[in-house]
């Protein structure tokens, strides 16, 4: 201290230094602090409460310094806060579901002015505990869902909110993501129990209070802290309706796994994990790049971790100004003492393997400091590449042609972002189009705005937040079955799947009339199970009615690699091509009508004219989605910003499905016609007990101009096809309609590597199941291609 | 002035290849606006660093030799007396950079500062300043009398006309030409970047008159609608730095027009910082080219010294 007071002018007037920056005393912040005595409680049924002998967290502050540092202190929240915690969300879902949406979106309104006025004791409070976030773009984030709140029933009027939603967010979040799934979910209509990362409780319980002074009933927000397992608990609770995750891949596989079984929807966002590529194309403003990537990697509190993949012949230019801007950058606080070794170790290893070093300086000996330092010359199979540490680390890889730079950004288990810098608008369009991510940023980076949806792909999660698209995973189609709550049943999940199925000659063989033996449909081509199996088709009266394959790992293998060959043609079709070849399937399944209903009638034995009926609610559906092909189109959302933006619905590539027993025919079209529309290959499994309507769907897709391999059926053992749909990595969506053990079995295997999911567990809701499907709600087909879409969003700023 | 810039050959691919995303420095340069300077004695440095790179002008159809004079004087004393010792920078040589005027005013500055013992340098504008619009050998006789009347250093202005309409080479030898009968004198080229239009045209220009020799590119003349901007200076600073990468060569960056607080001319040095680093905080690599700018400042460093704010007739006039 004492040599900073001591410098003169004409020392500063020689070596030119900024100074420091005059550290702020956070008045307003320590005040409220001071109010609640350091010691924060919980936020429950509209007010703080702080309950005795619970065990506590203290979070120390940024500053670190002892003279006027100020821990404060949060409550372990225990089983019976957590209850009165459900019952109060419960009572404030009531209360505030049952108000008007006007009075909804006033209510969210009035928190933005609230927050404008404590938008300083926020800010510091942020700032306090090292989760720096604008207040404004909390009060722009208000505002926006305001406006949906408010046309919520104009809008959408066939959805329902989904109750109580827990929003749990890790500590190692943006402060700004817990309000991105908040806000959206109390303008649909919920209510919320927030579960922040310790470090972030105090700002988390703030503005719980702001929300309260602006009107909201008691119980819609509540706030409690805790260690790991109050998750968990929060989760399990019977009062959870809907669960979403906000926080590291390995964070959210270990929820996803404790709540498998629970009937508890859940959705991750994994973004903070996430490596984004940041490509460089020759055609860029290099320096404009350069500055960027520099903005982006060696912030201390990063949102994501960069890769900067550079075109070679841009190489030394991209390296010169590097090293030019970074010297004399100074060293970036880590989170942690220990994340120091972590990036000691990454560097030392990316060294070993050739890697030279930009650094703006040599790393002090200790200390929870590194400089900002880009690893040049990497390779992809290098650690730091795939798994950067967190810190001011930067990997640098070169690529050779613009169609390399693309799949290097796209060869990662990740999809969260990827910022792309090119003044050639075709490239720029082209790669935005190409790149497996939800968001792309053309010669911008890091840009959020409520409007702009992040959507993470692969690994970076299976929900979309922010815009209208985010809403919805916090509402569901009114009138449509809910997944019963349940509680884990103890499940071996490495046996799941796994029983082999013995063909049993079935009793009472009749010779006179010989079973016909059906194939299934893979890439194209009629064939055998890979195994020889084969299973029985049995009438509801146990009449042998055909022998099908008994499908199994290897044919699913099969019908993927084939999926995969042809989906991307599929996608490139026009739109207005698709539609021509789902009206064409629509007709010949049309001709084939009375065959499609006598095999309905065989299989489920319903009557003649109700197996009419479904083949004609099919042949109706089917050109629903033939019709949705060119109609379902992006947006073009306005954005504070000057630029234009785009958000495009975008097929996820191979979707696995297996089908319910009701209705075999009209659920098989159904979402057959839904995720092909879009763009989708499917592979279908049909119902166990019914397949014998989707075996015969097959001639029809045989005669079609579908290409072969967009559309698979495979029959079998639904257990073991499940289990093999499971563990196919390229399968990027999985469909279910089953038990409840299923449901159980893909929730704990398909959060690693993630899947989306759409589950329905049948045994219970077979009545209601129905009429799901023969008188679907008018938000039934909406959901459907929700479902068979992911969003992205580009964003092309102009001067 | 130690530097100088002997110049490259023309490459025009390189020229060709200059492209810039205007979003992108508009951003930057808010960035840089936010950037701050410390308060206190960090404050009083910087500004009295921004004075030392001060090239103090008159350029106006009403100056005589009184008011040159007045000039000179000002800038060999820019900061009172009484106020530099109070932060004991009076025997550390501050003065502004230079002065600068029209050519035909070039003799009295020179012969001002003579009398008063000063070896402070006399700039000139030439070439037609500020349009730039007459014969090529009238522009050359202009630069070669300025600089027989004892003006070190001349601020030429580009034939827009030739980089409106791509005429890259041409530009090249006019501005070639220039730099040979600058002889020994510094060369500062204007680009009056309010008249090209586009930032990608700056940074050509900027590249094709560092190519041909140019000690100092300088942003504007002052007398165009759109003077001194930073995101044009950015522009031109990243052209310096590509320069520089590629040919080893400084050369120094002069922003003019439209400076008049001190508040600006602090940005105007985190701007150099940033972009070009702490060898370009220099007067050899950089000037402010300004007149009301000074008294500002030394009201700035008046409050800090006294903690009050002088009016403006408790400091010297120019």
């Amino acid at each position: 201290m004492a040599s900073v007071a001591s410098k003169t002018v004409y020392d500063i007037f020689q070596s030119m230094e900024y100074g420091a920056s005059a550290s702020t005393t956070a008045t307003a912040a320590r005040t409220w602090l001071e109010q609640h005595s350091q010691s924060l409680g919980l936020f429950v049924d509209g007010g703080f409460v702080r309950p005795v002998d619970r065990q506590t967290l203290r979070v120390t502050d940024s500053t670190g310094e002892s003279h006027n540092s100020c821990s404060m202190i949060c409550i372990c929240a225990k089983e019976e806060d957590v209850s009165a915690c459900g019952v109060s969300a419960s009572a404030g879902f009531k209360a505030w579901s049952e108000l008007s949406a006007h009075r909804r979106a006033k209510v969210l309104l009035r928190l933005a002015n609230t927050l404008q006025r404590y938008s300083q004791c926020m800010s510091e409070l942020c700032v306090l505990s090292e989760c720096p976030c604008s207040s404004s773009a909390l009060v722009r984030l208000a505002h926006y869902y305001a406006g949906w709140a408010q046309l919520r029933d104009t809008l959408m009027p066939n959805w329902t909110p989904r109750g109580v939603v827990a929003i749990v967010v890790s500590a190692d979040c943006q402060f700004y993501s817990i309000w991105l799934k908040v806000l959206p979910a109390l303008a649909m209509g919920n209510a919320v129990i927030v579960v922040p990362g310790v470090k972030m409780a105090a700002p988390a319980l703030l503005l719980a209070q702001v929300f309260m002074e602006a009107g909201l009933p008691a119980g819609v927000l509540n706030v409690v802290t805790g260690d790991c397992a109050l998750v968990a608990r929060v989760a399990q609770s019977i009062h959870t309706s809907y669960l979403t995750f906000c926080g590291s891949k390995q964070d959210g596989e270990l929820l996803a796994k404790q709540l498998a079984g629970w009937g508890v929807p859940t959705s991750l966002s994994l973004s903070v994990s996430a490596v984004c590529p940041f490509i460089i194309f020759e055609s860029a403003d290099i320096d404009s790049a350069v500055d960027g990537v520099i903005e982006a990697a060696f912030k201390k509190n990063k949102d994501w971790q960069w890769v900067l993949c550079v075109q070679e012949s841009m190489w030394d230019s991209v390296v010169g100004r590097l090293k030019l801007r970074m010297t004399g950058m100074k060293c970036v606080p880590l989170a942690s003492e220990a994340h120091r070794s972590l990036v000691e170790t990454a560097v030392q290893q990316a060294v070993q393997q050739g890697a030279t070093l930009i650094q703006s300086c040599p790393p002090p000996s200790t200390g929870g400091l590194y400089p900002p330092t880009v690893l040049c010359g990497l390779a992809p199979p290098c650690s730091a590449v795939t798994t950067p540490p967190p810190g001011p680390l930067l990997p640098l890889l070169s690529f050779r042609s613009v169609v390399e730079g693309v799949t290097l950004g796209n060869h990662s288990p990740h999809g969260q972002a990827a910022s792309i810098w090119t003044e050639d608008l075709t490239l720029a369009l082209e790669t935005a189009r190409s790149l497996k991510v939800g968001s792309v940023w053309v010669n911008s980076h890091s840009v959020t705005d409520p409007s702009l949806p992040q959507s993470g792909r692969r690994d970076s999660g299976n929900c979309t937040n922010g815009g209208k698209e985010g809403l919805y995973q916090f509402l569901c189609p009114s009138l449509t079955p809910r997944m019963p709550r349940s509680t884990p049943r103890s499940l071996d999940y490495s046996a799941f799947g796994t029983a082999a199925s013995t063909f049993m000659v079935p009793e009472g063989f009749d010779p006179s009339s010989v079973p016909r033996s059906c194939s299934q449909f893979i890439g194209g081509k009629l064939c055998k199970a890979d195994s020889g199996c084969i299973r029985v088709v049995s009438s509801p009266g146990g009449a042998v009615l055909a022998y099908c394959a008994d499908g199994g790992r290897k044919d699913i293998r099969n019908a993927v690699e084939a999926a995969l060959k042809v989906q991307p043609g599929w996608l490139r079709k026009s739109s207005a091509a698709r539609a021509q070849s789902l009206y064409a399937l629509a007709d010949s399944l049309d001709k084939r009508r009375r065959d499609m209903a006598a095999s309905i009638q065989a299989q489920t034995g319903i009557s003649m004219d109700e197996a009419n009926e479904e083949v004609e609610l099919s042949i109706s559906r089917l050109s629903d989605w033939a019709a949705r092909c060119d109609k379902q189109s992006g947006v073009v959302p306005p954005l504070p910003q000057t630029g234009s933006a785009f958000l495009i619905p975008e097929a996820l590539g191979v979707v696995g499905i297996v089908l319910p027993d009701t209705r075999p025919l009209l659920c098989l079209v159904s979402l057959l016609g839904a995720a092909v529309a879009m763009g989708n290959a499917v592979i279908m499994v049909p119902s166990e007990k019914h397949p014998l309507p989707a075996i015969d769907f097959i001639q029809i897709l045989q005669v079609s101009d579908i290409p072969g391999g967009v559309v698979s059926i495979i029959t079998g053992g639904r257990d073991q096809l499940t289990q093999a749909l499971a563990n196919h990595s390229e399968i990027q969506a999985i469909w279910y309609w089953g038990s409840v053990e299923g449901c159980q079995f893909l929730q704990y295997t398909c959060c690693s590597p993630l899947k989306r999911m759409w589950l329905h567990c049948e045994e219970e809701v077979d009545e209601e199941g129905g009429r799901y499907w023969t008188h679907p709600s008018p938000s039934f087909e909406e959901e459907m291609w929700r479902e068979a879409v992911v969003w992205k969003s580009v964003w092309i700023p102009t001067a | 002035m130690s530097v100088k810039n002997p110049g490259i050959d023309l490459d025009l691919e390189w020229v060709s290849k200059a492209r810039v995303n205007t979003q992108a420095v508009l951003k930057r340069a808010q960035q840089v606006q936010g950037r701050k300077v410390a308060k206190k004695q960090w404050q009083a440095a910087w500004l009295l660093k921004a004075v030392t790179c001060i090239d103090l002008t008159t350029l106006s159809g009403d100056d005589t030799p009184s008011n040159v004079h007045r000039l000179c004087m000002k800038a060999s004393q820019p900061v009172r007396r009484d106020l530099l010792k109070n932060m004991d920078m009076h025997d550390k040589g501050i003065t502004t950079a230079a002065v600068c005027v029209y050519p035909s005013r070039v003799a009295d500055a020179v012969k001002s500062l003579k009398a008063a013992n000063s070896s402070l340098p006399v700039a000139s504008v030439a070439t037609g300043f500020p349009a730039g619009q007459t014969p090529l050998k009238t522009r050359l006789d202009e630069v070669r009398m300025a600089v027989q009347d004892g003006a070190t250093e001349i601020d030429i202005v580009i034939n827009r006309t030739l980089a409106l309409t791509g005429q890259w080479a041409a530009l090249y030898d006019e501005v070639r030409q220039f730099r040979e009968v600058c002889g020994e004198a510094h060369m500062k080229t204007i680009l009056a970047v309010g008249e090209l239009g586009t930032f990608t045209n700056v940074y050509k220009a900027s590249l094709v008159s560092m190519m041909a020799g140019s000690d100092f590119i300088k942003t504007s003349t002052g007398k165009e609608s759109v003077n001194a901007t930073y995101p044009v200076a950015i522009v031109m600073v990243r052209a310096i730095r590509d320069y520089y990468l590629r040919t080893g060569h400084k050369v120094g960056f002069k922003p003019a027009g439209g400076i008049r607080t001190a508040q600006e001319a602090l940005v105007w040095l985190v701007l150099m910082k940033e972009e070009l680093g702490d060898d370009w905080l220099t007067p050899t690599l950089f000037r402010l080219g300004a007149s009301s700018l000074l008294a500002d400042i030394e009201r700035q460093i008046y409050h800090y010294v006294t903690g009050c704010y002088a009016a403006y007739y408790e400091l010297p006039m120019a």
